[in-house]
């Protein structure tokens, strides 16, 4: 599983600045109070790896592939307007920890 | 040949084959063809050849509806019509937009777009597109630098613009038509009632009347009504001697299924990547670009949505600025100054940077809706004719079209990598809460005598022709069963070309 601050980096990340992802970070913990800590975020984005890449460490996509997989199956979530993967919402949740 | 009507005898018969009824896109485009045809065509105008507010007075009318523009400002009284200020935006109809969709009430023309191909190549010269070509492909083809974004077309596509540069028909026109042999334009010939024969079958005649107060009376075999959506309502129902509901309005759908195109930003998008993509495709600066590509979800996805058909127009932008709607920027003093002032190319200083951000201006097409209707205003113009009453309504269709397709279109562009679509609050609030202030259309006007084969559901049949009345036909925009997504003057241009066709084929 890759380390917190790496996962703690989403492509939105250039596009939005920081202040914005921080802002989605903070709306998607408070949306999704489960998920309220770091150790969380970091296992809820492992769980979403395929069965193999979880267990056998075959194939393990990289996290943007996660995100366009989520876009691809539909795993979406809308915050603050913007329609993100589930997994860069739990990424931008990372960043607001973990940026200073 | 050119008669100003003033100059008439009070009292003048005027005779011809056909009578076409307002000299605009629709009007000019008909009379054309009939040219050197060896039948006497008469083209009434209501104006003349010079833009004058009282004729525009004419126009106004009450709107009682969802906000509106001025209606005397938004459509011109004068030859060449409402081409004297368009912007000059054009495409094509998609093949989905004539089927019958299950979700979208009301939906379904009695032709299809293949029956409009041969007749949008003939329109592409008369609005002065440089190429009959509306695919990314064939744009491409000619200019590499024009790359559309790599969507699963069975989810998403570019969908090709072009842009007369803009032709104003009254210019580009007159000449023509003044010089016609077989056409005889007359101005200042406002028609104000058409009367019809005793069973009400067939129109006998057209009482047309100047601003002097001269009144005439016209006579043809055939008539045209090319007054424009709201002005073609308007006269159909102030045709009121004999058929008490109003000529043509036997089952009281004269007037009603008023629609435009929902011109609003909706949304922002953000590219992502090292390298984000080129967005050349989808830039556009007025007076300047040939042809641009705007993003509209497949048929398919349309479907699976159950929304209306839309295309978003990307301008690059900060986000923290607002993009303004069609109503907010093109207000009315801003259109008439495109009137009077020559198009100027918009100068844009080059620059090396790729935009990453974008503010996303969506057009959707509105939902016929019968509750949107012109009907007659108690108060009559200079004329004594009754004014237009506009009640522009929308249904929640059109209010949840916006959502279903921006939610689709993000998926497309998050799966893709292309970028992040952000959607305007409004956009997400639910489809019964109130419209925003950006509510705006795109002065375009459709329906009121929408066509469909059975005359219990339509104004006009598949040929143009107003049901129940064997001689009265109407071009233009006012026949449109749904409004598609796109402008409408190239799509009523080839619906008049193929009407001229029908009719020498008679």
């Amino acid at each position: 599983m890759a380390d917190a601050r790496s996962l703690a980096r989403p492509e939105l990340l250039a596009a939005l600045g920081g202040a914005a992802v921080r802002a989605i970070g903070e709306r998607y913990r408070a949306m999704s109070p489960a998920e309220a800590d770091v150790a969380a975020l970091r296992h809820a984005i492992d769980d979403s790896r395929p069965f193999t890449a979880r267990f056998f460490g075959a194939g393990n996509p990289h996290i943007d592939e996660l995100v366009r997989d989520d876009f691809a199956h539909g795993r979406t979530v809308v915050i603050e307007g913007w329609l993100l993967s589930v997994t860069e919402a739990r990424q931008c949740a990372l960043y607001s920890f973990l940026s200073v | 040949m050119h008669t100003d009507a003033r100059t008439l005898e009070n009292g003048s018969l005027i005779e011809g084959d056909l009578c076409i009824v307002g000299a605009g896109a629709a009007g000019i485009t008909l009379a054309r063809e009939w040219i050197n045809g060896g039948r006497r065509v008469l083209l009434l105008e209501g104006g003349g050849f010079d833009y004058d507010p009282r004729m525009q007075e004419l126009y106004r009318g009450e709107s009682v509806g969802l906000p509106y523009f001025p209606l005397q400002a938004a459509r011109l009284h004068y030859f060449g019509g409402t081409t004297g200020h368009w912007a000059g935006f054009c495409s094509t109809l998609d093949p989905q937009d004539f089927e019958v969709r299950e979700w979208v009430p009301y939906s379904g023309w009695p032709i299809t777009r293949a029956d409009l191909d041969l007749y949008y190549r003939r329109a592409a010269p008369i609005l002065q597109l440089g190429y009959d070509e509306w695919t990314a492909a064939e744009w491409q083809r000619r200019d590499p630098a024009l790359v559309p974004f790599a969507l699963d077309p069975g989810a998403a596509w570019t969908k090709m613009w072009q842009f007369s540069p803009p032709a104003r028909f009254g210019t580009l026109y007159r000449d023509a038509i003044v010089g016609a042999r077989g056409v005889h334009l007359y101005t200042h010939a406002n028609v104000v009632e058409i009367l019809a024969n005793e069973g009400t079958t067939a129109v006998d005649s057209l009482r047309v009347r100047t601003l002097e107060g001269k009144e005439h009376r016209v006579r043809a075999a055939r008539y045209v009504l090319a007054c424009s959506t709201i002005q073609n309502a308007r006269l159909l129902l102030a045709s009121n001697s004999r058929a008490v509901a109003g000529l043509g309005n036997g089952h009281d759908l004269v007037g009603r299924f008023f629609m435009e195109h929902l011109e609003m930003p909706s949304g922002n998008l953000a590219t992502l990547g090292n390298k984000p993509p080129s967005t050349q495709m989808y830039a556009f600066v007025f007076g300047r670009t040939k042809a641009r590509g705007e993003i509209a979800l497949s048929a398919a996805a349309q479907r699976e949505h159950r929304v209306l058909n839309s295309t978003v127009a990307l301008a690059a932008a900060p986000l923290a600025e607002q993009g303004r709607s069609t109503f907010e920027w093109a207000t009315p003093d801003v259109v008439d100054k495109m009137r009077v002032d020559p198009v100027v190319p918009e100068d844009v200083a080059a620059s090396a940077a790729v935009p990453r951000t974008f503010h996303l201006l969506t057009r959707q097409e509105q939902a016929p809706n019968p509750a949107s209707r012109v009907t007659l205003s108690n108060e009559r113009d200079a004329l004594g004719m009754p004014r237009a009453r506009l009640d522009w309504r929308l249904t929640e269709l059109d209010r949840r079209s916006f959502r279903g397709f921006y939610e689709a279109l993000g998926r497309e562009l998050g799966r893709t990598g292309i970028g992040r679509l952000q959607m305007r609050d409004w956009v997400m609030e639910p489809p019964t809460a109130p419209w925003p202030k950006s509510l705006g259309g795109g002065w375009h006007h459709m329906g009121t005598t929408r066509m469909h084969p059975d005359p219990q559901r339509g104004v006009v049949d598949a040929n143009c022709q107003v049901h129940g009345i064997a001689n009265l036909y109407v071009a233009g925009a006012a026949v449109y069963p749904t409004a598609g997504c796109v402008n409408p003057t190239l799509t009523l241009v080839a619906l008049t070309l193929r009407l001229s066709d029908y009719l020498k084929a008679r």
